[in-house]
């Protein structure tokens, strides 16, 4: 039994601010809205946060190595963009897929060298990336949207298990549960830690620290592009602004999730995974409640500063005590 | 100015008078940093008091201690490195002309001055980065002569000077107190606390273990009310090595431009030899291109017989080499992973299925291990090695470092930042790594260490080597004369 407290302790431990407002959404929500505590909206919610949630992984990664990569919104719009047309052209979808998450593969090796080799600061390599990405499927869409997919291609974002869970719900969960595993469990992941946490320190330890970048560079595209493709999917369609915004929402995730971008080695997929419920909780809080999407983002800012702020004020308490 | 305090502090009194040097000793986490958090109002003390000039205050925050003129130079230099001595000297307070803005000229005037009176043989007007860092750690100490402190409190000063710039150090020192300046000295160096101070006391958990004034103690008198007891001087013997030990690294003319020239050296299995030098004669820059942390232009490394034509440490460890770097917060550890990650960070590998899986438990008892192997004081291997005492930091980073069963080990400062009992400890795991066939190469500017460790003395001089001797027939002054 201790062992146990010991583990929800290890696991949750720093995500009690997290949790609590979770918690308090739910309260409120479920008395301010009698639709809002039905199965159908959870998945409703999972659904729609799929996009941002799963690119939010490989941004998580790409933070805790110290790094950033804002070019996620263009990778995931190029990549999806590309497979989408493939496949319109008679080319098998998964196959098409194939494709897409091939170039994602390239774009991350090419930031990762920008990052590890040429010691370009992330921000700049990945805003380079971002606008090639973002231009090349401008390019390609010339501003127009694409529909009708093959209906195999459609089934990952339309399809559900027992009709009742989506498969985009389940895709979401299962990644952020493998991710997490990975990121405590094995060599990669630990090295992820220990090269944003101190890099020097990595490198006299032994660990190829251009190669750990290179790995979350290259899985922060995969997702995107992964995120970009059930988006398309369940959709039906590739509109020329996809993904808009995408890496601040990426980014906003992982930060409400306590992920430090100020430093490296201090960030928890799990954490991350909070901060997606809680952003599409609110999300859909405000569309239930009938707020305008104007109004929406502004309240989205404040969210993120108040949780900031909640888990500033807890961190900064706790090393008062230490 | 007194004080006392409670808990962490049990009942501390700590006086100091104008114009005196007061050293602080103490085994880390003895309280001293406690005691020096409260007087910058970091923290605050349960019970007690605290008088400036017989006056009763209450000091909440860094603020109020800086109004009181309590100036502080912690061990982590805060310099802005773009800007110029003079401008470092003033920063805050820099001289103003009649409109009000910023004197340039003035300002490196005066700081010019206050460099000569010091006797400072600096230009104020150079940009701070082309500065060493005793040279910036001496801007440091007249920032707080130029924000008029009464009293300045020095943790750690002495730990990166050579033994020349320690004289100068003192020297300004002494000048500082004839200027009614009192100093608080912090510091593990017994010889530099017996050379500086007009009074000593010693923390002992948390306690006042004792005052001494100047004359009336010994080294040994210190380290008795540090520890509670002596530290065993016959333990440090140097190694005996076997007559058919082979050769585990042999360097031949290793060059890199402006760092070394021409630097050969030889480590046998089971010896520690050491290199010895000055601030700036090219120990670090030796032991990180043997590692393959820096790059280097011509000569030969050769492990075991064979040549290493381009070092990489994930190489270099596969070969069984490990090197504990100099600087042990920036390169030591990876300040959030807990003990247990920390000390198998090289070893990983090892303890991970094929497909890179870690297996938890395995890696759990190594770290309880070799934890135990190395008296590291923690509550558990969980904890954060950020919040474990400086000696106990540098216990697990060596830990770390014997993790992967080295064949040679190369230390880089072995123990600086670590108190004496901690240091005897190093001293013996090093030894025992020795008797178990570790060849090790100690990079050290503390010339007792050296003397008391290792069987021969390789000495390094503006990236020369100049002679190579038998520990058996030196004595720290005439190492000195050969490193000066």
């Amino acid at each position: 039994m201790k062992e146990r407290t010991q583990t929800i302790k290890a696991v949750f431990g720093e995500d009690i601010v997290r949790l609590a407002i979770i918690l308090l959404f739910i309260i409120v929500m479920s008395i301010a809205s009698p639709y809002f505590l039905t199965v159908r909206n959870m998945m409703n919610i999972l659904q729609n946060i799929s996009l941002q949630g799963i690119t939010a992984i490989g941004m998580t990664m790409v933070i805790i190595t110290g790094g950033i990569d804002i070019s996620v919104g263009g990778v995931c719009a190029f990549t999806a963009w590309v497979a989408a047309s493939i496949m319109k052209g008679g080319t098998h979808w998964v196959l098409a897929c194939l494709c897409g998450v091939g170039i994602a593969v390239l774009c991350g090796a090419i930031n990762a060298f920008s990052v590890g080799v040429m010691k370009i600061p992330p921000m700049i390599a990945s805003l380079a990336m971002m606008n090639m990405t973002r231009g090349l499927q401008t390019v390609i869409s010339g501003g127009s949207t694409l529909s009708g997919l093959p209906e195999g291609f459609q089934v990952i974002g339309q399809g559900s298990l027992f009709d009742v869970i989506p498969i985009p719900a389940i895709i979401i969960v299962v990644l952020y549960v493998l991710a997490a595993w990975f990121m405590n469990r094995t060599v990669l992941g630990r090295s992820i830690y220990a090269v944003g946490g101190n890099p020097e320190a990595a490198r006299v330890a032994g660990i190829k620290n251009t190669r750990v970048l290179f790995f979350a560079y290259i899985m922060c595209s995969v997702f995107a592009c992964i995120a970009g493709l059930v988006f398309v999917s369940r959709t039906n369609s590739a509109p020329s602004t996809l993904a808009n915004n995408l890496e601040m929402k990426a980014i906003m995730a992982a930060v409400i999730g306590g992920t430090s971008v100020t430093f490296g080695g201090k960030g928890k997929i799990m954490g991350t995974f909070l901060g997606i419920i809680i952003v599409g909780l609110m999300t859909n809080a405000l569309d239930l409640l009938g707020v305008s999407a104007y109004y929406q983002q502004f309240i989205q800012g404040l969210m993120v500063l108040f949780v900031v702020f909640l888990e500033a004020i807890r961190s900064n308490r706790a090393a008062k005590r230490a | 100015m007194s004080f006392s305090g409670n808990k962490v502090l049990d009942n501390v009194n700590f006086q100091l008078r104008q114009g005196e040097v007061h050293s602080l000793m103490g085994a880390n986490g003895a309280g001293k940093s406690t005691l020096i958090k409260i007087l910058n109002g970091i923290y605050q003390a349960v019970s007690g008091n605290i008088e400036v000039d017989g006056r009763a205050v209450q000091i909440k925050n860094p603020k109020d201690a800086e109004r009181l003129g309590l100036a502080f130079v912690h061990q982590e230099l805060n310099v802005c490195n773009d800007m110029t001595v003079a401008e470092n000297m003033y920063i805050g307070n820099w001289i103003r002309n009649s409109m009000g803005f910023y004197d340039r000229k003035g300002t490196s005037r005066k700081a010019g001055e206050l460099l000569r009176i010091m006797g400072v043989d600096l230009d104020p007007d150079m940009p701070v980065r082309r500065l060493r860092t005793a040279e910036k750690q001496i801007i440091e100490i007249l920032k707080t002569l130029t924000q008029d402190a009464k009293v300045v409190i020095l943790d750690e000063p002495t730990s990166s000077l050579n033994e020349k710039e320690k004289e100068n150090f003192f020297g300004i020192m002494r000048r500082m107190k004839e200027n009614g300046v009192s100093i608080i000295f912090i510091s593990h160096f017994l010889e530099d606390v017996l050379t500086l101070s007009d009074r000593v006391t010693v923390l002992k958990d948390g306690v006042n273990n004792g005052v001494f004034t100047a004359g009336n103690y010994t080294k040994d008198d210190l380290v008795v009310a540090m520890m509670g007891r002596k530290i065993d001087s016959d333990e440090t013997k140097p190694p005996k090595i076997a007559q058919n030990a082979k050769t585990v690294l042999e360097v031949e003319g290793l060059c890199s431009q402006k760092k070394f020239n021409n630097v050969s050296l030889k480590v046998q299995e089971g010896d520690i030899v050491g290199v010895c030098g000055l601030l700036g004669a090219g120990k670090t820059e030796i032991a990180r291109a043997i590692f393959g942390l820096d790059e280097f232009q011509s000569g030969k490394i050769i492990l075991n017989g064979e040549e290493i034509k381009k070092p990489r440490p994930d190489l270099m460890i596969e070969k069984k080499v490990a090197l504990l770097t100099e600087e042990r917060k920036q390169e030591g550890f990876v300040p959030l992973l807990s003990i247990r990650e920390n000390e198998s960070l090289s070893v990983m590998k090892e303890m991970a299925s094929r497909f890179g899986v870690i297996d938890r438990k395995r890696q759990e008892q190594f770290a309880e291990d070799i934890s135990k192997r190395m008296t590291v004081k923690m509550s558990g291997i969980e904890q954060q090695v950020v919040s474990l005492s400086g000696g106990n930091q540098q216990k697990v980073v060596i830990a770390k470092c014997l993790a992967s069963g080295p064949k040679l080990f190369l230390l880089d400062e072995p123990t600086r930042g670590v108190d004496v009992y901690a240091k005897s400890e190093i001293y013996k795991i090093l030894r025992q790594a020795a008797e178990e066939g570790t060849a090790i190469l100690i990079f050290s500017s503390e010339l007792e260490e050296l003397l008391a460790n290792c069987s021969k003395i390789i000495i390094l001089k503006k990236g020369n080597v100049t002679g190579v001797v038998e520990t058996k027939e030196l004595t720290k002054n005439k190492l000195l004369s050969m490193i000066g």
